[in-house]
């Protein structure tokens, strides 16, 4: 109610400056494009938002000097989305108010679908940086909503895949941290789709984040009747680092398998040159000019504003999300939501996370795209190359 | 015979961790009748103290010396930022301004270092284990377990033998009392407050340990712990604390061990219904304390 009448304001606010034939009132001045981004800086969900923002704030540098978007300068706020999203959803409110004309959303559903409302609202084009909840469609947040990341269902068939096609393990002992939906969904895909390649599952065990106490997956790991080909583990850090530690310690060593949130120097580090090893994992994409020729530039121009190397490789994703919205609007011509979101259904965007479609708003702009495969040997990650799953479950 | 034997050793070893920290908490709840909600950030300060040592040369032991000492210096700037301007006051006002150091602090963490987890360092012998009639056992828990006794036995001598100690327990049991026999009220308190972060630092050794990172919310979990070990085994006495803390860790436990996988994620459910049958029968906890006067 109160947010229905807030933008009703905003469109009033909005409307204004056409019958006064003057662009005074607005925020956002006429040589500018504004992208708003509602990503978090505080709280549960900053360690996904802040990689995403620090990327986001190096592809508008970058194309500014290429001479902006359209012959205007592209201008980027970020305010903090606090990792609540009843916030999130006022600040994107907020930024459309100052003239926002794309969103960024948070690498979240339940984060960043209020800013993607938002969006949708007002008839803008929003992108989650890394969402990868099938939930992020256009079913649920509406026609001009989009997420960059490939969808859980990718992810989790691509590991499936991987394991049993190519590394021939038949069996599977699976691990979901209970904590958030991003991890839920990404075990159900994986073992749905294992299942239907011919793979079995021996068990499936739940935990939840910050209990820190494995004792009893490991008797059960122990007490399956075979050892299982691979294990795979849904969840996230810290916790993730200290139970793949827990089963390495006690001799379980099967392969561990995951996905985009094994992404993380900080996980290398946590188990070490000792336990470091035979972990498999499947993510957006690589540090290296092996996954895409213009890498080493990003990491240069990165460096550049940041003073430092990126500390993850999810900082491609916010560099991607405003470089796809620069592409759609090029395309499109102009920053109508409507115009950019056919932009981005009719087009294939090589990014540095891969090529990308994306299917109809009627398809549930269903992200087409491939996913990074990478081992760890000895807490040392290497590219093992780009993995699409043939026919990868519904959402 | 090897999975009760591991049993025992988790148990114990976890319950160690949990009676550290419900210790530490409940050691400044005693004089103060205030629970600290900055306790948590206290194991926070001492795994960056890791964290940030980590590319230094120095030996492993150092480095945890000085996270244990950096965690007893947060304990003091806890009661000397948060309790003592407002002690006097309102328990409203240190509930809130124990609140906001604890913000203060995760909040510093979050922008000076970063929000996504920082690796700790980790001596070898914390991921080494040992096979003990079957059960393969890491090493650490070992020492957890050990650490717990030493420091417990420790701790019940300098409360019996010493001054300090005596005082410390005068100015429990009957603060204002304590005071008018000449128990300074500043350094009791800013000593219990050191005691406590002397436990925080300890517990965020081995429960960093543990875990192998440490990330501005790590606090929370210990929190939590402390204080529902010390619900169960009663808030006036140190040794409900630790009592509270074995208990809690043996439920936890065997639960992990008896529900069938798919309760498990309701394991947190199980663990407070059981905690609420403890309360309905003892309402002040498994272990009384002794009679207490006013807060000051």
């Amino acid at each position: 109610m109160c947010i229905q009448f807030r933008s009703g304001i905003r469109r009033l606010l909005m409307a204004l400056p056409l019958f006064l034939g003057a662009a005074t009132m607005a925020n956002a001045a006429d040589d500018e494009i504004l992208i708003g981004g509602a990503l978090s800086l505080t709280g549960v969900q900053a360690p996904l938002d802040e990689p995403g923002l620090k990327g986001a704030k190096v592809a508008v540098k970058a194309l500014n000097d290429a001479g902006g978007l359209l012959g205007k300068k592209v201008k980027f706020i970020n305010l903090d989305g606090k990792s609540d999203a009843v916030n999130v959803g006022n600040i994107a409110v907020q930024l459309i108010d100052k003239g926002a004309k794309l969103i960024v959303a948070p690498c979240d559903f339940d984060f960043g679908g209020p800013a993607s409302r938002e969006a949708q609202k007002s008839g803008l084009v929003g992108i989650s940086t890394c969402a990868s909840d099938p939930l992020y469609s256009s079913w649920s947040l509406g026609d001009k909503q989009f997420t960059l990341s490939m969808w859980n269902t990718t992810m989790g068939a691509t590991a499936a895949e991987f394991a049993f096609n190519e590394k021939g393990w038949k069996t599977a002992y699976v691990v979901t941290d209970q904590f958030i939906a991003y991890t839920k969904s990404l075990s159900k895909y994986f073992v749905s789709h294992f299942k239907d390649i011919g793979g079995k599952i021996l068990a499936e065990d739940k935990y939840t984040q910050g209990k820190q106490d494995f004792s009893a997956l490991i008797a059960r790991v122990k007490a399956l009747p075979t050892k299982p080909d691979v294990i795979y583990i849904s969840s996230y850090m810290p916790d993730l680092g200290a139970m793949i530690r827990a089963f390495r310690e006690v001799g379980i060593d099967s392969p561990v398998m995951g996905g985009d949130s094994y992404d993380d120097p900080g996980l290398f580090k946590a188990l070490g040159e000792k336990f470091g090893s035979d972990v498999y994992f499947v993510t957006h994409t690589w540090m290296g000019p092996e996954a895409h020729p213009d890498m080493p530039k990003f990491i240069k121009l990165y460096k550049e504003v940041h003073g430092s190397e990126p500390d993850t490789s999810f900082v491609a994703t916010g560099w991607d999300t405003i470089m796809l919205m620069a592409e759609a609007v090029k395309i499109a011509g102009s920053t109508d939501g409507a115009a950019v979101a056919k932009a981005m259904e009719n087009n294939t965007f090589n990014l540095l996370t891969g090529k990308l479609s994306y299917k109809s708003a009627k398809d549930g702009h269903a992200p087409d795209k491939a996913a990074v495969v990478i081992s760890l040997d000895k807490a040392k990650p290497s590219f093992l190359g780009w993995r699409q799953p043939k026919n990868p479950p519904a959402p | 015979m090897s999975q009760l034997l591991q049993f025992t050793i988790d148990t114990l070893s976890l319950g160690s961790l949990y009676a550290l920290m419900a210790l530490g908490l409940v050691i400044v709840y005693g004089i103060l009748r205030l629970v600290n909600f900055a306790y948590g950030e206290l194991i926070m300060v001492a795994g960056y103290t890791l964290y940030l040592l980590s590319a230094s040369p120095v030996p492993w032991l150092f480095m945890a010396f000085t996270a244990v000492l950096m965690s007893i210096f947060a304990g003091i700037a806890t009661e000397r930022v948060a309790f003592r301007p407002v002690r006097e006051k309102s328990v409203t006002a240190v509930l809130i301004t124990s609140f906001a150091f604890s913000t203060l602090l995760q909040n510093a963490a979050l922008l000076f270092i970063s929000p996504r987890a920082r690796v700790v360092p980790l001596p070898d012998v914390f991921s080494q284990t040992v096979e003990i009639a079957g059960a393969v056992v890491p090493l650490r828990n070992i020492l957890t377990i050990l650490c717990a006794v030493l420091l417990l036995a420790g701790f019940a001598l300098l409360l019996k033998k010493t001054v300090l100690g005596i005082a410390l327990r005068a100015a429990a049991s009957q603060f204002r009392m304590a005071r008018m026999l000449g128990v300074p009220a500043n350094l009791v308190i800013s000593v219990a407050f050191a005691i406590s972060g002397f436990f925080a630092g300890i517990v965020a050794i081995f429960w960093l340990g543990r875990i192998g990172s440490v990330l501005p919310g790590i606090g929370l979990g210990p929190l939590l712990v402390a204080f529902i070990a010390t619900v169960i085994g009663g808030m006036r006495s140190l040794l409900g604390a630790v009592v509270g803390g074995y208990l809690l860790a043996f439920i936890d436990v065997s639960l992990a061990h008896l529900l069938p996988s798919n309760l498990l994620q309701f394991r947190d459910a199980f663990t407070f219904t059981l905690v609420i049958f403890i309360l309905l029968w003892r309402p002040d906890g498994l272990v009384r304390g002794p009679a207490t006067g006013q807060r000051t």
